[in-house]
């Protein structure tokens, strides 16, 4: 537990890592945010329908322009209000539902971007010190061809899961096991299964995938197929922990969700409301990328923790590229 | 309680007495019914002619499988084998007065709609004698029947039995002919009243829910064979379905009114929605109260409440004294889930049993009536109700608390109208309307005419209009020039040039400000509005016009001409022009452009509804992170 805290401890450590990614998500979703913007300013135009809109919901609008719309505007539905958003989107996770093509070029460089900054993340909390600006580029530049090598083979195994087995299970096996079912919460119960079976065996990849990426910074280890073997190593050692530590961090993220269904701003109207709306929901974004940096910062702090060699964190300035290991052994 | 109807209130030309045995292991049934048969027309019979509804689900080349490939998407991926379709074959077909002949060999199909020689749901056999008007005829007919799959609103799933459709049944003569229509894949059905005594023999300990009463139970054991027969019963109706299963549990109340009969009301339920059982009262007491005081009453004195299985796909239908509800494991308050199925289809004993139209030619005419009377109805008993959209697979509600479902337009289904309003017109028999846009044109247009009737003339005047309706035609066949007759009858005028539009053709409402401005001259402020309709139909609108000085001005436009300019001199200058500002015209498809104001808060709420979706995309965004 004093590890996986140690992991949530160095997050809080690096404030401008949190800060750094919320912002580009916010940079990320703003050229299709103003192409909406202005989507939707030309529908409504000069018309009272607007006066309604900003003053509350005007549903009927909401539809009319849904009727029009096209390309990511298509996705502006009631489903984006307050809590419904979350659901939305988790929901779409979970059965596979495609986005319009926009919003997922738009999604596919949000990845990349990820992949691109992971190691100089990944760097930060196994230093825990700050690392300055050009130490941490330095280091995602160091990552990023390596990291789009591993992702890579996540594409490979996601594309797979995401297709071909989920196709299988929701698709194929999901109607023949509810074929003759006349109770609808055992067909939910069956359903949930399923989302198990499919979360654990997501849950599984990501837990490799991430492990290599924290054994590929901590060791500087340059083979991809190296780190995912050092990675099934580690998590085959250390079963018992890595599970746990995964399921902490999944609890996180469910408060997470829970809160914000509490709280979540409705419709609301526009002005200070609006903008004390969205500040909440910032926070919201900006919990859940924390959770996010929790899930790699337990991991590393779980990782160091029970390795030697990785369990020392530098204190002298780093020479840039070294890795946090060799930045180790020069102290020992 | 008896199902007797004393005096009748229907002619009684098709009277059914059937007996039915369901083998529920191998799926089929096995019966023979006695018909007796009046021509109440002033034509003369020289056959017969039968509907043989389950034969639509026999193979893919029925008309019904064809029409439903039709813009329907793609098929279910559950692959449905021989056992899962449905057959209905006459053994026997017998005239038994006057005089007696076997006519089983010259029982041929025919297909008055389409001429598909595969499709088998009309069968048509020639008579040794005609009936002449007044005559009458007595058959026997034996035959056995294949339950399927459940398919529109029949079947078996596990041991959920519903059946309907489900006898050799005779279609209508009139005196234009026989009336009777293949089964297609978006119509539903026509016949004449009769008394029904169907004796339906069922395994021991399952419950049996059936159009009328039950007069009379039996159980039978022969060796190991043990069930139980049930015999219902009742008269003034013009179908009989029913349903069995072991599962259900059984809830009974009780409809008071102090002016409108008493209704005893029978729920079957499924064990895990025992907890909405008052729900489904709640919505069939408010069903009969609104459509009672507003149409005229439910005189059969009981009702029976079914709730279907999960996959049953028997959900909201409606048959004579009994209809089928529908409601989810997880059914939120202040959604209408079951409330609002259960009224429409409690409504449907209005219109649709008592007032008995064609709904292969004129569905719109019971169910348009009834989506506008459902809509009513929901207003007045469950006002505010909220948009709930499920997730994961459709299990989980989530409840939309800041849109509150207006009558007006989700009542009336405006949105998916919106989107058909041009795919058919009305008056166009309803089995020829393009299958997937069917519902729009038959379900909500009519909902949607109707309730601009009401904002035009007012609801006492449009009460008058149905309940007159109403009266004239209970257990009576009408046409739609039927009612047009009773409007132009109630009104003292002929509103035709309205029907004509909204019935008669496929033409949209569109009306809408092109252009308003406000400019100071001297010390006046001269504003000029262009009003403009865009659609082809017409109908007289409201024009205001806001100023600055709260002064409002209402002109009243004919809407013929294409565009209509207004010109104003007045001491303040103008904030906002509308074009019909009470909302009378449902129909209308664009109300963004309905109105134009010199002060738009367009980019305020652009920017509000912006921030909103970002959150939105932000948060797809991190789904997408979790593959890093």
């Amino acid at each position: 537990m004093s590890v996986w805290l140690e992991g949530l401890r160095r997050v809080g450590r690096a404030p401008m890592i949190l800060a750094g990614v919320w912002a580009m998500t916010v940079l990320v979703a703003m050229p299709l945010t103003l192409s909406l913007r202005d989507a939707l300013t030309e529908h409504l135009g000069a018309s009272l329908a607007a006066d309604r809109a900003a003053g509350g919901v005007d549903y009927d609008w909401m539809q009319e322009f849904g009727d029009v719309a096209t390309g990511p505007a298509v996705t502006f539905k009631p489903t984006i209000l307050g809590f419904g958003a979350v659901l939305d989107n988790l929901s779409a996770f979970l059965d596979a539902t495609t986005r319009p093509i926009a919003i997922v070029a738009v999604a596919s460089a949000y990845v990349l971007l990820w992949i691109f900054l992971a190691g100089g993340i990944l760097d930060r909390y196994a230093r825990d010190r700050a690392t300055r600006a050009d130490g941490f580029f330095s280091v995602c530049g160091v990552f990023f061809f390596r990291f789009a090598r591993l992702a890579a083979v996540q594409l490979i195994v996601y594309v797979f899961l995401f297709t071909s087995m989920h196709a299988w299970l929701f698709d194929r096996l999901y109607p023949n096991l509810i074929r003759d079912l006349t109770v609808e919460r055992t067909a939910f119960l069956i359903r949930l299964a399923l989302y198990v079976v499919f979360g654990v065996v997501l849950a599984g990849c990501n837990l490799l995938f991430d492990y290599a990426k924290v054994r590929a910074v901590i060791e500087d280890r340059r083979s991809v197929l190296g780190a995912i073997v050092a990675a099934a190593r580690f998590i085959g050692r250390n079963y018992a922990a890595v599970v746990t530590f995964y399921l902490l961090n999944v609890a996180l993220f469910v408060i997470v969700l829970a809160v914000y269904a509490a709280v979540a701003p409705g419709a609301g109207a526009t002005g200070v409301s609006m903008w004390a709306g969205f500040l909440v929901s910032q926070v919201y974004i900006a919990a859940r990328l924390w959770v996010k940096l929790a899930f790699w910062a337990s991991e590393i702090a779980l990782f160091q923790d029970r390795l030697a060699h990785a369990g020392y964190v530098a204190r002298p300035e780093p020479v840039w590229p070294d890795s946090p290991a060799a930045d180790a052994i020069r102290e020992i | 309680m008896s199902g007797v109807m004393n005096p009748p209130l229907s002619p009684r030309n098709a009277d059914y007495t059937i007996e039915a045995r369901l083998d529920a292991a191998n799926h089929t049934i096995t019966g023979s019914e006695v018909i007796t048969w009046r021509n109440i027309t002033t034509r003369t019979a020289n056959e017969l002619q039968f509907h043989l509804y389950w034969n639509a689900w026999k193979h893919d080349r029925t008309t019904f499988m064809r029409e439903r490939a039709l813009g329907f998407g793609p098929p279910s991926r559950v692959r449905l084998t021989d056992a899962d379709r449905s057959r209905i074959d006459i053994t026997s077909l017998r005239l038994t007065s006057p005089p007696a002949a076997d006519l089983t060999t010259q029982l041929h199909a025919i297909a008055p709609d389409d001429g598909n020689a595969d499709d088998e749901t009309v069968m048509a056999v020639p008579l040794p004698q005609p009936v002449e008007p007044g005559g009458s005829v007595t058959i026997d007919v034996k035959w056995t029947a294949h339950i399927p799959r459940p398919v529109a609103r029949t079947g078996v799933i596990g041991n959920y039995f519903f059946i309907v459709q489900w006898f050799p049944k005779l279609g209508v003569f009139q005196d234009e002919g026989w009336n009777c229509h293949q089964f297609h894949a978006h119509t539903e059905f026509f016949s004449d009243y009769g008394t029904y005594d169907v004796s339906l023999t069922v395994p021991q300990g399952w419950t049996v829910g059936a159009t009328g009463v039950q007069r009379e139970r039996r159980d039978n054991s022969n060796g190991a064979d043990r069930t139980t027969t049930h015999r219902y019963y009742q008269e003034d109706v013009h179908d009989f379905a029913w349903t069995t299963s072991p599962d259900y549990i059984e809830r009974t109340a009780r409809f008071d009114h102090g002016i409108l009969p008493a209704v005893d009301m029978r729920l079957l339920l499924q064990p895990e929605h025992a907890s909405q059982a008052e729900r489904h009262f709640d919505a069939t007491r408010a069903t009969l109260k609104y459509y009672g005081e507003w149409f005229g009453a439910y005189p059969y004195g009981h009702i029976t409440i079914v709730d279907p299985a999960y996959q049953s796909g028997a959900g909201g239908m409606e048959y004579p004294t009994l209809f089928t509800a529908g409601t989810r494991w997880l059914a939120p308050a202040r959604v209408t889930t079951p409330e609002g199925v259960t009224v429409h289809e409690a409504g449907h004993q209005f219109w649709y049993g008592i007032v008995g139209n064609n709904e292969f030619e004129d569905a719109w005419m019971d169910e348009g009536f009834n989506t506008f009377s459902t809509a009513r109805t929901i207003a007045q008993m469950y006002n505010p109700n909220y948009l709930a959209v499920r997730y994961f697979g459709g299990f989980i509600p989530w409840v939309f608390t800041d849109i509150a479902l207006a009558r007006e337009t989700e009542g009336n289904r405006l949105h998916p109208y919106r989107r058909d309003a041009k795919m058919d017109e009305q008056s166009t028999p309803t089995y020829r309307y393009y299958p997937a846009t069917a519902g729009s044109i038959t379900y909500n247009k009519t909902a949607l005419w109707l309730n601009t009737m009401e904002r035009w003339l007012g609801w006492p005047t449009l009460q008058r209009i149905m309940s007159t309706y109403f009266e004239r035609w209970k257990f009576r066949h009408p046409k739609p020039h039927d009612f047009f007759d009773v409007t132009t009858e109630v009104l003292g005028r002929n509103i035709g040039w309205y029907f004509d539009q909204v019935s008669r053709s496929s033409d949209v409402f569109d009306y809408g400000v092109q252009e308003l401005k406000s400019s100071r001259e001297h010390d006046q402020h001269r504003t000029t509005v262009v009003v403009r309709r865009y659609g082809e139909a017409i109908f007289p609108v409201d024009v205001l016009v806001t100023f600055a000085n709260g002064e409002r001005l209402t002109e009243r436009w004919d809407g013929r001409d294409r565009w209509k300019l207004y010109t104003y001199d007045r001491p303040s200058a103008a904030v906002s022009a509308e074009v019909d500002p009470n909302r009378v015209l449902l129909l209308d498809v664009n109300l963004t452009n309905n109105s134009r104001t010199l002060a738009p808060k367009g980019g305020e709420a652009a920017t509000k509804w912006s921030l909103k979706w970002m959150v939105w995309l932000q948060d797809h965004l991190l789904s997408w992170a979790f593959f890093v």
